[in-house]
């Protein structure tokens, strides 16, 4: 059964598909050299189209996993060669003020993006979903989420300059007293970028709230309506408990996206003024590649990702259990 | 009569929703509309005129993306990001394409094994890939070079790749199966003219996202690249923008401005897939 009029001499080889022919070729008796080349070719064949992912993956991405990991129980500036130091980055992080300032900050992003975005997405497509014009609507307030991190950091550190256009409609409708420098104090500095990052992420999780609330059975509305249920109790007894899954997810997300801030923090304050608004991933940055620290760089990073993964693992669980149905 | 009574007064409620709604989205992209004015002004007219007030003469806005990109290079961004974009996304989902397909549709040992290499490759914060990589660029000569950038944008858009594609492939291993014994095509053919004709739809969306993900990336830019030549543009924007930065505020507008225009064009063009794209970025289906 070959494909007509297509040349080809791995053909015979070839029925990918079906593992008889492969097996019976590999348990000939008698195979002679070509026969057994060609049984090889069979069994390395579907690996190659492995290859390509492989080597992109494994030589870029995992093989510098593997390194960072290495390097921070090192001391090295890039240029000494880097010598070992055990656990000594890790003690230097966990008692260097710097460091702790900029966890917490870190758990304010955390916080603050579990309150903004994540609540506030919720509230939205609870309004949203049953109102005419849903489609403008969501997608006028989804319009920030396609732009990059980097352009809203430009236009926000444009919303919070001092003449800026945040100071200028407070002293327009008179509030003068509210117009303050918005980037220069903590913690306000980093509220503030909280509130931008969070024009970009409204957008994301209204939709996914969205998408959850149209699996919602629409019998059981009608049900609990019929019951006398007002929307207080609708939301609270049975729109969120039914939303759990999509929550889980939304909120593991943010997490995760909470720990791994760093292009908006970077672009509108670089961690300042005097490191004051500094989250974890600037942190590791300004070590590495400010002050050549690899070591302790790496040490941050290792803590970083400790983090993230282990809330990556309740996120791919989710996901997986997801995907699984 | 009490049931019209409260009826009349609930679709009263919900136009009261409806108008604060629009005066929420409104404000919600009006920063955006800020940008474009702003972006449109001379310095001078900026820091006179009002924030919402139109420009002079809205053609500034070519002077103001011409100093911008002198000042940081975005013309020559703009082309390197939209290289490393397609080439980088395009690649990707070859490369992811074909593993998934040789997981989920051939013969190999552990293939969830394999898929599991692959895929943990999202798992990771980039801070832990920072470091190694400006190492590695740095000795073998691909620190701020093209070619360097590409092989990195290209991989990091494989995990998400090979996920998707794995899902989808096993969704439709019957028909393929069925199709190519039919035809008795090779694994290559099989590849070729079956699977990947059939993959349209997941490669077309991946290809959206990716595209974007690399245009918009910053961090990779900073760390990888110095020069005009090989800068991303995002990288050149963020050089002109912030507390830091070195452009006027109509020239950090106009550049942000430009630098949008292909994700925006994007996102309209196929707002569909961009929408499904964070459901199943997020969800997993």
């Amino acid at each position: 059964m070959q494909a007509g009029g297509l040349p080809d001499t791995k053909q015979v080889s070839t029925d990918p598909l079906s593992n008889e022919v492969s097996a019976t070729a590999l348990g000939e008796a008698s195979v002679d050299a070509p026969k057994r080349a060609q049984a090889l070719l069979r069994t390395i064949e579907p690996y190659l189209y492995l290859l390509p992912a492989l080597l992109l993956v494994g030589g870029l991405l995992l093989y510098s996993v593997a390194h960072t990991f290495a390097i921070s129980f090192t001391d090295w500036d890039l240029i000494t060669p880097p010598s070992f130091v055990g656990l000594q980055n890790y003690i230097d992080a966990i008692r260097d003020p710097t460091f702790t300032r900029s966890f917490s900050n870190t758990l304010i992003w955390t916080g603050g993006s579990l309150l903004l975005p994540v609540a506030g997405g919720l509230l939205l497509a609870v309004v949203l979903e049953r109102i005419p014009g849903q489609r403008v609507l969501k997608t006028l307030i989804y319009l920030p989420a396609i732009l990059s991190t980097t352009v809203v950091a430009a236009i926000w550190s444009y919303v919070y300059t001092n003449n800026g256009v945040l100071n200028e409609t407070l002293r327009w409708v008179g509030l003068d007293a509210l117009a303050r420098p918005w980037l220069v104090f903590a913690p306000t500095n980093t509220l503030a970028m909280i509130v931008a990052a969070s024009w970009r992420a409204l957008g994301p999780s209204m939709v996914l709230f969205l998408v959850g609330l149209q699996t919602i059975p629409p019998e059981l509305i009608e049900a609990a309506k019929i019951d006398g249920a007002g929307e207080r109790i609708l939301f609270w007894r049975i729109k969120l408990p039914l939303l759990r899954p999509i929550t889980a997810i939304v909120v593991i997300m943010s997490v995760i996206g909470s720990f791994m801030t760093f292009d908006l923090v970077w672009v509108m304050t670089q961690g300042g003024p005097g490191r004051s608004s500094e989250t974890l991933a600037v942190t590791m940055y300004r070590q590495a590649f400010i002050m050549w620290r690899m070591g302790y760089a790496g040490a941050v990073a290792v803590i970083l990702s400790t983090i993230v993964i282990a809330f990556s693992i309740f996120y791919l669980r989710a996901t997986l259990k997801r995907s699984a149905l | 009569m009490i049931q019209r009574l409260s009826k009349g007064k609930r679709s009263l409620d919900r136009y009261i929703v409806l108008g604060l709604l629009c005066v929420f989205a409104m404000a919600w992209v009006t920063p955006l509309a800020i940008v474009a004015l702003s972006s449109m002004k001379t310095p001078r007219e900026q820091s006179q005129s009002g924030i919402l007030a139109l420009p002079e003469n809205a053609a500034m806005i070519f002077d103001n993306i011409s100093s911008a990109s002198e000042l940081a290079g975005i013309g020559n961004g703009i082309v390197s990001s939209l290289i490393y974009a397609f080439v980088g996304s395009a690649t990707a989902v070859v490369a992811a394409s074909s593993a998934a397909y040789s997981i989920a549709m051939l013969k190999i040992r552990f293939p969830f094994f394999w898929f599991l290499i692959i895929y943990s490759g999202t798992i990771f914060p980039f801070q832990m890939y920072l470091m190694p990589l400006f190492g590695l660029y740095q000795s073998v000569g691909l620190y701020d070079t093209r070619i360097g950038m590409l092989l990195f944008y290209s991989a990091i858009a494989v995990p998400f790749c090979i996920f998707v594609f794995r899902n989808y492939f096993i969704g439709m291993q019957g028909e393929v199966i069925e199709a190519a014994s039919l035809d008795g095509a090779s694994s290559f053919q099989t590849y070729l003219r079956i699977v990947l004709p059939m993959a349209k739809a997941p490669a077309l969306f991946l290809f959206v996202t990716q595209f974007s993900w690399i245009w918009n990336d910053f961090l990779f830019g900073q760390v990888l690249a110095k020069s005009d030549d090989v800068r991303p543009v995002m990288t050149s924007l963020a050089m002109l923008s912030g507390t830091y930065g070195k452009g006027s505020i109509p020239q950090q507008m106009a550049g942000a401005l430009t630098a949008s225009i292909p994700t925006l064009i994007l996102f309209f063009a196929l707002q569909k897939h961009f929408m499904q794209g964070i459901i199943l970025n997020t969800a997993g289906e």
